[in-house]
């Protein structure tokens, strides 16, 4: 290729950035606010990250008075028969959630609830509404924590990567007392309510940007104490909301009793 | 006055043990009656590096120790250069944060400012009136999973994560999983989206003042406890009207500074400066998950007030 031609080339990429910045700022502007407060509309970070940063909220998801929006009817039947066995000895009730304990995700991209992300050089950080808490996510690739630093936990150790734009994060540690879905979760008739997991769960989560103003969620679950195969979420697609940050949500019973204790006696 | 100041200075050291000592010497008077009591499980402590310090190597530092070589330590921005965000070339704060020390003392206790006719709803505890038995010596609001403010532990004895992103800084605590977000605007920018609900940790919101990041936080839900509350010394309650005024900076690349004023009108005589306090980096770059659990106890307590408050909001409404 001549050096002409390639210059030829190098106009026409930069007159098409141009455009594209352009539509960009005019798409930030329609909605600036909630954008600039919550971590910007550009595609890349300063650093060159595709950009998740914001306040993002789904529809909630689950399988409630017996409609399945989760895929929780192929997970319900992936449970082994002494996995059921000792999930037949609980019921909705025992639902680690309703005693303020954090659900891991991808429970927590079902709950409707609002999360946020915030990203810093080799780290995005994730913030839910539900819970007072917060996940660590190194984006740099780099191996799990140490077993000798760790002890395991309800989210479990997370570690990520880049794939494109696609932020893959494996998670492993968890400490096998969460649940994957909640009490009011029954896709079927045989449902109880009761979604165990064992200190073996696996989680692969991908989280992408879907357009301006979406974030995209998919995650792939093993744990092979208690499934027998692997299983997959469906995408969850979140909305950009315009606010610069989430409320706080501490889950105490007196900050908002009625409904705590509505939700206790569900 | 004189055992205000003692506590005072006391909860500044923050030295868990000095403050336990102080409450056997007084006594823990007037514990109310109705509420239900907590047994504490047995803890490891003692004096010195004591029996939590047994249990280290002898070359890592108890709190003690590394509070005392922090509290020497002359910051050296030569030798370590204040590292700068890659966005805006201001001082980068990420970093996980632990030892602490008081560098300057405020020029008046905090507990000299409260006002004389608050003396019965601080006894009580404050909003959550009766919630947290402090007068047992042992109760504490970290205990009933309450955020620290920054008086009360960010600043002190927790582990704590910075992060600098742009347009934020984050705090995360390592000690019962709470974060803060802080949004950080241009000079004479207003906070944006939908204002926000009282809560614990407030709304915040900063700006840079030169090196020096000024965060004005307010729509408090008129919970926290800015101190005491425990032995002989009252609860230092605080209000919705409850506005502090905080200057976060980095002398050098180890450390951060932080400063706080306080004001309350419906607490305070006057507006409050409190110490200058400097931490640490610890080399690590992330903290470990620790949600708050309420003990078993302490979790029925919670579940009765709400149901009494519950059924007291339902008779408001019928009524």
């Amino acid at each position: 290729m001549s050096g002409r031609a390639i210059a030829g080339l190098g106009a026409v990429v930069v007159a098409a950035g141009l455009l594209v910045g352009f539509r960009q700022a005019t798409r930030g502007n329609e909605t600036a606010e909630g954008i600039a407060a919550s971590g910007g509309s550009s595609a890349q970070t300063p650093w060159g990250e595709s950009n998740l940063m914001g306040v993002w909220k789904a529809e909630a998801l689950g399988a409630r008075s017996g409609r399945d929006t989760f895929n929780l009817t192929t997970l319900e039947g992936l449970y082994k028969p002494e996995a059921r066995a000792r999930m037949r000895k609980l019921s909705a009730n025992d639902d680690p959630t309703l005693r303020c304990t954090a659900p891991a995700f991808p429970r927590a991209a079902m709950s409707g609830h609002r999360l946020q992300i915030i990203q810093s050089p080799g780290f995005a950080f994730v913030f839910t509404e539900a819970y007072p808490v917060a996940r660590i996510i190194p984006t740099t690739g780099r191996p799990h924590t140490s077993g000798k630093y760790l002890f395991p936990t309800y989210l479990g150790d997370s570690t990520g990567r880049w794939e494109g734009n696609t932020l893959v994060v494996d998670v492993t540690s968890f400490n096998g007392e969460g649940w994957l879905a909640g009490g009011v979760d029954k896709p079927t008739r045989a449902s109880t309510g009761v979604w165990l997991t064992s200190d073996a769960l696996h989680v692969v989560e991908r989280w992408r940007r879907g357009g301006v103003d979406t974030l995209e969620y998919q995650a792939r679950v093993e744990d092979p104490q208690m499934l027998t195969a692997r299983w997959e979420t469906p995408t969850v697609t979140f909305k950009r909301q315009a606010v610069d940050r989430i409320e706080e949500a501490l889950c105490l019973p007196e900050d908002d009793p009625a409904t705590y204790l509505t939700r206790l006696g569900s | 006055m004189r055992a205000s100041r003692l506590a005072v200075k006391t909860m500044l050291a923050g030295s868990g043990i000095a403050v336990l000592a102080f409450v056997v010497a007084i006594g823990a008077p007037g514990a109310s009656a109705q509420v239900r009591p907590y047994t504490p499980p047995t803890s490891v402590s003692g004096g010195g590096r004591g029996a939590i310090g047994a249990l280290l190597p002898s070359d890592v530092e108890i709190r003690a120790e590394a509070t005392e070589r922090l509290a020497k330590y002359k910051p050296d921005p030569v030798k370590y250069p204040v590292p700068r965000t890659k966005w805006d070339g201001k001082p980068d704060f990420s970093g996980v944060y632990w030892s602490d020390a008081t560098i300057t003392r405020p020029a008046l206790p905090l507990e000299s400012l409260y006002r004389p006719d608050v003396r019965e709803y601080r006894e009580a505890g404050g909003t959550v009136k009766g919630l947290i038995d402090w007068r047992n010596g042992v109760e504490t609001t970290g205990l009933h999973c309450w955020p620290p403010s920054p008086m009360s532990g960010s600043m002190s004895i927790i582990t704590i994560q910075l992060v600098s992103s742009p347009g934020f800084l984050v705090m995360l605590n390592e000690g019962g999983g709470q974060f803060r977000i802080i949004p950080i605007v241009g000079g004479n920018e207003r906070p944006q989206g939908a204002p926000h609900k009282p809560s614990f940790l407030g709304s915040s919101v900063g700006h840079w003042e030169g090196e020096t990041l000024v965060v004005e936080v307010t729509n408090f839900n008129g919970k926290p406890w800015l101190g005491g509350g425990r032995g002989s010394q009252l609860p230092q309650t605080s209000s919705d009207a409850l506005r502090i005024v905080e200057r976060w900076s980095r002398p050098d690349g180890q450390t951060f500074d932080y400063e706080a004023t306080v004001e309350d009108t419906k607490m305070l005589t006057a507006p409050w400066t409190g110490p200058v306090r400097r931490r640490a980096l610890l080399p690590y770059d992330m903290i470990q998950e620790s949600p708050c659990a309420l003990d078993s106890e302490l979790y029925a307590r919670h579940l009765e007030y709400a149901a009494a408050e519950a059924a007291r909001k339902k008779g408001a409404s019928v009524r």
